[in-house]
Order: C-alpha cells, then structure tokens, then sequence
C-alpha cells in the first residue's frame, strides 16, 4: 500500500503542471458530484440546497437571484440553487462516464482479449458486428435507440451509453493483443505448457490494460460532452432531475434574465473535458513510451 | 488488382449497408407495447374500428422480417413510407430538409480547411513557438467544448451583446439571396466547424513536422529559397493527402453532427425534422431519417476509403 503511494507520488511529481492541475480538478468534480448525492445515502441534509426548492413560491426570495452568501452562484429563474444542481447534474456525467468506462474496460477489454488471442471464425464474427455498431454516426444511433422509450432515468441512461461504447474498446483491445501476442514472453509461456486461459488472463490482459485506461480517460471526455447534447436535446435524464445539459437547455430559454443556469454548468462541463482530454494524452504519451520498451 | 481491391469493398458496402439498415428497422422496432399506441393521437384509442382499419392498412401483423423486406424494398425505390402523424411521406421530408443540412455540413468543412492549413503549417514551421503553443492550447479546448454550447455563446456574444446577426432562424438563398443565406449560416457553420478545424490543425500541423525534415526541404534551403517559398511550394503539397482525406472523411460526420445544431439555431435542416420526431414518436419518420444518415455516412466514408487508396499507391499495393 505504501509502495503504491509512493509511487502514485512519483507519477504525480512527474506531470507537466497542465496535467497536475487537470487531475486536480478531476479529482475535486468526482468529489463534489459523490457529495452532492450523500444525503441520499445517509438521509441526513448536507449544507448544501436542495437542488428542487423553489424559495420564490413560499415567498422567500426572487426568481433569479444573483450570487450571495445564500445562492453562492446565483438561481435560475425558478429560484433555484444553481450550485446544488451544478453539483447533482456532475453525478449524472460521472455515473454515465463512469458505466462507459467500467463496461468498456471489463467487458470490451475481455472481449477484445480473448477473439484477439485466440483468433478464428469467433474474432471474425465479433468484429463484423461491431462494424455494423459503428457504422452509426454515433449520435443518431443513440436519438433512436432513446427516442422509443417514454421514461429515461439515469440507469437506463447509463445502461444504454455502456453498451454503446464496448465495440470501440473491444477493437482497442484486439488491436494491443494482437501486438503483445507474438511476443517472446507470450511465446515462453507458451513453450511451457501454460493453458491458454492462463495465458490470457496473466500475460495478455495485464498488459493491454495501460492502454485501455489512457483511451478510458479520453473516451469518458467525449462520453460527457455526448450526452450533455443528448441532455440538451431533453432526450437524456428527464428533468426536473438536473443535468448539465438540461440546464444549458432550460437556461436558454431564459438567456435574457439569467445567463448563470448555462455559464456554470458550460464551464463546468468543458474544464472537465479538457482536463479529461490532458490526462488522457499525458498517459497516452506515457503508454507508449512504455510499450515501445516492453 | 486494383478491380480485385474495389469488388471486395463494394461487396463488404453492401453487406454494411444491410446490417445497418436491419439494426435501424429492428431499434424502433423493439417499442415497448403495441406499434398502433404510438400511431394513434391520444384519444383514438376509443375507436376500436379506426384500430382495426389502420392495422390492416399498415399491414402491422404481418410478422417483422416480412415487414422489414417490405420496408427496405420501397425504400430502395425511393418510398420510405409516410409519417403517421403528419401523412408527409418521408423521403418529401427529407428532399425539402437535405439542402439545410448539406449547405451546414458544406460550409463547416470549407472554415475548418481554411482556417486549418494556415494554422497547422504555421505551427509546424515555428514548432515549440509562441504561435505553436498557442494553438495547440486553442485545438485542445475546441476539442473540448461541445458543439452546442459553442453555438449558445456564439448566440450570446454577436446577437445579444452586439447584435450582429439574426439568432436563430433560415433564410433560403431562393427568397433572399446569397448574403442573406450566409448571415444565418455562419454562425452554426462555425459552431459546427470547431471540432474538426482542431483536428485538422493538429494532423496538418504533425504531417509537416515529419515533412519539413525530408532531405529534399534541406536541399531547397541550401538553393537559397525563401522560407514561405518552400512552406507553400514543397512542404504543403505531400502534406495535403493527410489534409483531403481527413476532411472528406469528416464530411460523413459532420451530416450526424449537424442534428444538434440545427437545434440550436432552430433551422429547418434534416436533425430537426429527426428531432421533432423522436418527440412526436414518429415512427416511420425516425426510421427513414435514420437509415438516409446512416447511409450517407456509411458510403462517404467508403468513398474516402477508396479515395486513400487511389491517392496512395502503398495502400493500393496492399
């Protein structure tokens, strides 16, 4: 454990400055949205607004209110917490980002693994649908597969975006296992009898895996900014339940009162990006450095 | 050879083209529930007759498979059914809306070639300089912000800060001409352009890093030529292969990455007509719109493909 710090420590102190301050930021959203969604858990109210109350009906304050020590970043023009749906809508980009690369990883990873190494008339048929998948521009294939359902929760949601995304993964994973699988060490175990799932699972996998996080990370990005668009169109998370995208939906409307209920959660949504975006091409860079020396 | 090369791709096209149109058919398909709830106006659902008639009409208990060749039978004659909702036959649908949507697609590839040769060649020449590091700061946030929040700034900034230029809205070149068309079209052309300029500006800009140290630049130096001289002359030219593909190959996506814009500004291009449908849960319009997209994408990019290969005798040899 000691040893993994340390050399996470290592890792840190080596980063360009961009990359340290976009991990940071990485790290603070993740902590914010899992905060955000703590009273939930534990029942007990946080000192943080209920994204859902409506002060101005009961009286208590106007309907776009700007920053102040109540409303830290201000109300939409429901008088709502812009801060408090800031921080639920970041729970949705990262349950959705989340499922993507949690399914991509496990499930593509393997997937790709195993028809990669172990090649035939199953790799053949693998890839040949996976063609079909992404065929698809990959936006309209998504308008239509949520058009038909009435009612979108975030499960659903995530659900749907999580399988979407394997195919890329898999064709990651094939393509590194077919690199690293007529290598020397491969072929050695090999020689000694190894099984062939054996094989798999400590030769192959284990070392595939550095490049299938580094393309997870700049994958989450783009899964982020896809369904914020899918958000925006109201074909995502329905509201009220805030989104990043829905809020930039519903602020729209209301661009000439407020322009805070799209600033924030624009600005949120592509500092995450971009940061996403950095630390995926440092460890990229890093993967390939690696590789080349393996 | 080369006929061997082009059999194979024109048969793995068709067999794509299948695939995709089976799965497009199959996902609005798999609707939860009775295709005739979704078809039927709330209400008429009391008018057991009316039921039975539009059943019968539409042929809906024929068994899927029958239904899909039916369905992809028409439309490789052109009919891709009629809307249920509005009684507009698709394909009209799509007629009166592509123009929009290509003009879009059109003028966004033309600013991210623009803009992206001059960028990426800039940045290669003075590599690791002010310019350089500048850009590759501004490629990495275009790639970052999504295109629709780019259009809503782009909204913000020249029509409610200074008034510029119409918001939203579409003004046909047939009603108002060229100059009035292009006031309502540069600024989600823009929005939509981003993404790709930034890509492109990058793989400009690595290809003639790779290019500018050939020995044929360094023996063009040695003759005494100018620098912008060999820049436009002799290091742009191998590099505009990278260039023509890329953008061709973005074309296809730029015709997917148009529906949410075209949303944004409110113009009546094809993603609108997609959009309002998934709202208005037309089936036949979902499914038409789907299948026109996916074609068109699936056969641009097999274009380039073969366009690579023409263009590059290593491909073509492979």
């Amino acid at each position: 454990m000691r040893r993994l710090v340390r050399r996470f420590g290592n890792a840190f102190t080596a980063m360009p400055l961009v990359v340290k301050v976009a991990l940071l930021w990485l790290i603070f959203i993740v902590a914010a949205a899992i905060y955000s969604r703590l009273d939930r858990l534990f029942g007990q109210a946080l000192p943080l607004q209920d994204p859902f109350y409506q002060p101005f009906l009961f009286g208590e304050a106007l309907p776009v209110e700007g920053p102040s020590s109540s409303h830290l970043l201000g109300t939409d023009v429901l008088s709502r917490d812009n801060l408090a749906r800031l921080l639920h809508g970041g729970w949705v980009s990262l349950i959705v980002a989340g499922t993507v690369v949690i399914f991509g990883v496990a499930f593509g990873g393997f997937i790709g693994a195993f028809v990669g190494y172990t090649r035939g008339k199953a790799e053949t048929v693998t890839m040949a649908a996976l063609d079909v998948i992404l065929a698809f521009p990959p936006l309209v294939l998504l308008l239509a597969l949520v058009a038909v359902y009435k009612v979108r929760n975030l499960t659903m949601i995530a659900l749907v975006f999580g399988v979407l995304g394997i195919p890329t993964y898999v064709r990651i994973a094939r393509a590194s296992t077919l690199g690293i699988a007529g290598r020397e060490f491969v072929q050695a175990a090999e020689a000694i009898g190894t099984k062939r799932t054996a094989i798999l699972f400590r030769e192959i996998i284990p070392n595939i895996l550095p490049a299938l996080f580094a393309y997870a990370l700049i994958n989450a990005g783009y899964v982020i900014v896809v369904e914020g668009t899918l958000s925006y169109l109201g074909l995502s998370v329905q509201i009220p339940e805030p989104t990043w995208g829905n809020m930039i939906n519903e602020g729209r409307r209301d661009i000439r009162q407020t322009i805070l209920p799209i600033f924030w959660p624009g600005l949120f949504l592509t500092l995450t990006v971009v940061s996403l975006n950095l630390v995926g091409d440092w460890l990229q860079q890093r993967v390939a450095v690696r590789s080349s020396a393996l | 050879m080369f006929g061997k090369v082009l059999a194979a791709k024109t048969v793995r096209l068709i067999a794509t083209l299948f695939a995709v149109s089976l799965l497009t058919f199959l996902l609005v398909e798999q609707l939860p529930g009775d295709p005739i709830l979704a078809i039927l106006p709330p209400g008429g659902l009391d008018d057991l007759e009316n039921i039975e008639r539009i059943r019968k009409e539409l042929r809906l208990d024929d068994p899927v498979f029958t239904r899909y060749f039916r369905w992809v039978g028409n439309a490789l004659q052109g009919d891709l059914g009629k809307s249920y909702i509005t009684d507009q036959p698709v394909a009209d649908a799509i007629k009166d809306r592509i123009p929009v949507t290509m003009e879009l697609a059109l003028l966004a590839t033309l600013i991210a070639a623009l803009l992206a040769i001059p960028i990426g060649a800039l940045s290669a020449y003075r590599e690791g300089g002010y310019f350089d590091r500048a850009m590759s700061a501004f490629t990495t946030a275009a790639l970052s912000i999504p295109g629709f929040l780019a259009g809503i700034f782009f909204i913000w900034l020249f029509t409610l800060k200074f008034n510029w230029l119409p918001s939203t809205g579409w003004n046909r070149i047939s009603d108002k001409g060229l100059f009035a068309n292009l006031q309502t079209a540069i600024l989600p052309a823009a929005s939509l352009a981003l993404a790709p300029l930034a890509i492109n500006a990058r793989l400009i800009r690595a290809d003639m890093i790779g290019t500018l140290k050939e020995d044929y630049i360094l023996s063009a130096k040695a003759k005494g030529l100018r620098d912008r001289y060999i820049l436009m002359r002799h290091a742009l030219r191998p590099s505009s292969l990278t260039a023509i593909t890329v953008f061709a190959l973005q074309l296809g996506g730029l015709i997917g990455g148009t529906v949410v814009i075209e949303t944004v500004f409110a113009l009546p291009g094809l993603g609108t007509r997609l959009i309002s449908g998934i709202y208005q849960r037309d089936v036949m319009m979902i499914q038409g719109i789907t299948l026109f997209i996916a074609t068109v994408y699936v056969v641009v990019n097999a274009l380039v493909d073969l366009l690579y290969a023409i263009l590059d005798p290593r491909i073509r040899r492979q």
